[in-house]
């Protein structure tokens, strides 16, 4: 890992990308699928009528960019420092949720917001020391 | 949640976990053999299918269940994954970096139930 690329090609700044794509794109799927969703029909089981929907589309759009940075970061980073850290859009789709969908967020589910927080940065702190080391 | 439901949360689980640990092993596998070979193409390929797979069978479930519902049992994947990454990948796994994947995994149970 001594030739980790900087710039646009930062695994790091591609794993902040990843996560904005598919933050984006679950908040259209969900969209999506309820515009077109036929809850009654067993082939809907599949979800292949959802691509009824041009959100969908969109939204496999943004999971083909997303997908194309996360192999990337794939290359240079852990899985097991890379997953968990993706996982911040645990927090950012319940959060985009209440802004946008209307959803809403229970205390619970804030405290639930708060256990994710601490356990990335429990997962981002040896981050600094795999930069120095690699 | 029916039985059926339980089912295809299960299996789109499933094949989301190994399509990341087969796409990381191909990853890894392209920086030291580039990206026009054989194996590199076929691990990629199964990693990518089996993502379709999880794709679709969560836009069905996602046509039934709210996606703030839904999206814990994706959390899960956390702990599969790191833990996996460990024993088949052999990764370093510390403490500290399982108690992470613990705690996330935990909150994202969370924010299911409430």
């Amino acid at each position: 890992m001594q030739n980790r690329p900087t710039g646009f090609g930062n695994p790091w700044l591609q794993l902040g990308l990843s996560v904005v794509c598919v933050l984006v794109s679950e908040l259209l799927l969900k969209r999506g699928a309820t515009d077109v969703a036929e809850p009654d029909s067993a082939f809907s089981w599949t979800g292949i009528n959802g691509l009824e929907s041009p959100l969908v589309w969109w939204a496999i759009l943004l999971i083909i960019a997303s997908f194309i940075s996360w192999l990337y970061v794939l290359r240079y980073v852990p899985l097991t420092v890379a997953y968990p850290l993706s996982r911040v859009v645990d927090i950012l789709v319940p959060l985009g949720c209440w802004i946008f969908l209307g959803e809403l967020i229970s205390t619970m589910r804030w405290c639930g917001i708060v256990l994710v927080v601490i356990g990335l940065a429990l997962v981002a702190k040896p981050v600094a020391r795999i930069e120095e080391r690699l | 949640m029916s039985a059926l439901a339980f089912f295809f949360i299960v299996i789109s689980l499933a094949s989301f976990v190994v399509a990341q640990l087969i796409l990381k092993r191909a990853m890894e596998f392209s920086r030291s053999n580039g990206l026009r070979n054989a194996r590199f193409v076929s691990r990629a390929a199964i990693g990518v299918a089996l993502m379709t797979v999880s794709f679709f069978l969560t836009l069905g479930l996602l046509q039934r269940f709210d996606l703030s519902y839904l999206y814990p049992f994706q959390g899960l994947s956390v702990i599969f994954i790191t833990l996996l990454a460990a024993v088949a990948l052999k990764e370093n796994l510390s403490v500290r970096l399982a108690l992470g994947a613990l705690l996330i995994t935990a909150g994202i149970i969370l924010v299911s139930i409430s």
